[in-house]
């Protein structure tokens, strides 16, 4: 009670100035017409923009789950996708069997870490070996490829980004079949070279560039990006191609994993070559 | 002691009279060319003794404003004014004090603080309420030039009058 005193004594005037103020400004809007005009019109703008902002937050809010729940029926598509089946398609006389067999299937995932600006970039990823993730596994977005899985921790991952010196992305041209390696000579994130082109193959800018589907990492036909520019120095066997990225890897925030249920098939067969 | 409550209380109610049945009339003349509003009440709060406790003259404030609030049909408008130009009011008279500082026992007035003082605090707490007064008039930045325009001339016209009224009047305390 004495500190409430103390307290009157010292700011006495302020909260009585306040009270008296704000009191003066309710008997304006209460008995002044025009003023009350002006404040209800005021107060009513006011307050519809603030719950349009409210509404564009609350917008915000949901986007996320929004993303995810699109995510998740993207990949149930892309798992219909043939790309993604094997075909046990087999015509022997006349006997025809269709069936399909799931080949790849896909994990969203979470950015929580990456870079761009170095020689060797990898990026982090929010799953991990608890949500089924291994290593050498690819790693896709919409708009392209994004790199390979190469360590695995519990909760998460690391991903070896395209845009790193030892990344080797196998790629094919859409349309002619050729097909070559994509590296990226540490330059620019927009574009990658295209190596093991031949000469003989035609090939002009503006070509589509795809996944070969060769290294088992990604379904076969993923657009990757556009060949920007070519050229052929004297003597070589081979294009130099610049190919410029669909994706942006300055701004991921949402990927896929993409798993290969047979890929233990094709290791048991490199394994057999190998020995 | 007491005398300097009844002096305050015959002023407060020859202010309100004066505001009411002279100054009012006179403002509502001027309406073709433009509103003007000749403010004298504010005198009262600004002639208050120093000693005067800083939550009395915002409560003094508030009620002779309220009280011409009521004359002019305009609640609020006058008080809101008032209470902010009487909580000024003691920022101002710290910021205006003399290198010697303030008796004790003397008040805010020409005979005891001089003429070049009175005339600077007195300007300075009238404009504010002028100025304040318009703005909750208007009740919006719209009209900034019009209110502008109408704190001038009511400034002018009110001071004028003011310092007529202190240099033949001659309050003390």
């Amino acid at each position: 009670m004495r500190g409430l005193f103390q307290l009157f004594a010292r700011y006495g005037s302020f909260l009585l100035f306040v009270f008296l103020e704000l009191f003066s400004l309710f008997l304006v809007v209460r008995y002044n017409q025009s003023q009350r005009v002006i404040f209800f019109n005021s107060w009513g703008l006011l307050t519809a923009s603030a719950e349009q902002r409210i509404d564009n937050i609350g917008d915000y809010i949901g986007l996320k789950q929004e993303v995810l729940d699109l995510q998740a029926k993207n990949h149930k598509l892309m798992e219909e996708l043939d790309n993604a089946r094997y075909n046990n398609r087999l015509n022997r006389d006349s006997v025809q069997q269709d069936s399909f067999q799931q080949v790849y299937t896909f994990i969203g995932a979470n950015v929580i870490s990456n870079s761009v600006a170095v020689a060797n970039n990898y990026l982090r990823l929010d799953k991990g070996s608890s949500h089924g993730i291994k290593p050498h596994m690819g790693v896709i977005t919409d708009d392209g490829v994004v790199g390979i899985v190469r360590h695995v921790s519990s909760h998460f991952c690391s991903v070896m980004s395209i845009l790193h010196s030892q990344s080797r992305i196998k790629a094919s041209i859409k349309g002619s079949g050729y097909f070559g390696t994509l590296v990226w000579k540490n330059d620019n994130p927009i574009f990658m070279s295209l190596e093991a082109i031949p000469k003989h193959a035609s090939i002009k800018e503006g070509d589509v560039v795809i996944t070969s589907g060769y290294s088992q990492l990604f379904p076969q036909g993923i657009r990757i990006g556009e060949i920007k520019h070519i050229s052929l120095d004297p003597g070589e066997n081979f294009y130099n191609i610049q190919v410029q990225l669909d994706v942006d890897m300055g701004k991921l925030r949402y990927v896929s994993i993409v798993e290969n249920l047979m890929k233990l098939e094709h290791e048991e067969l490199d394994e057999a070559i190998n020995e | 002691m007491s005398n300097i409550i009844v002096i305050n209380i015959l002023r407060f109610i020859a202010f309100f009279l004066v505001q009411l049945l002279i100054l009012k009339r006179l403002s509502y003349g001027w309406e073709g060319f433009m509103y003007v509003n000749v403010l004298l009440y504010p005198l009262f709060i600004l002639l208050l003794p120093f000693r005067t406790p800083k939550p009395l003259v915002v409560f003094l404030g508030f009620l002779i404003g309220f009280f011409v609030d009521l004359g002019y049909g305009t609640l609020g408008v006058h008080s809101g004014a008032m209470v902010a130009t009487a909580y000024f009011r003691s920022y101002v008279i710290n910021w205006l004090e003399p290198r010697e500082g303030y008796n004790i026992g003397s008040s805010p007035n020409k005979e005891d603080m001089g003429g070049g003082w009175f005339i600077r605090y007195t300007a300075i707490l009238m404009f504010t309420h002028i100025f304040i007064y318009f703005c909750i008039d208007a009740f919006t930045p719209v009209y900034i030039v019009g209110i502008v325009g109408k704190t001038f001339w009511t400034f002018l016209f009110s001071m004028l009058l003011l310092l007529v009224v202190v240099y033949t009047l001659n309050p003390k305390k």
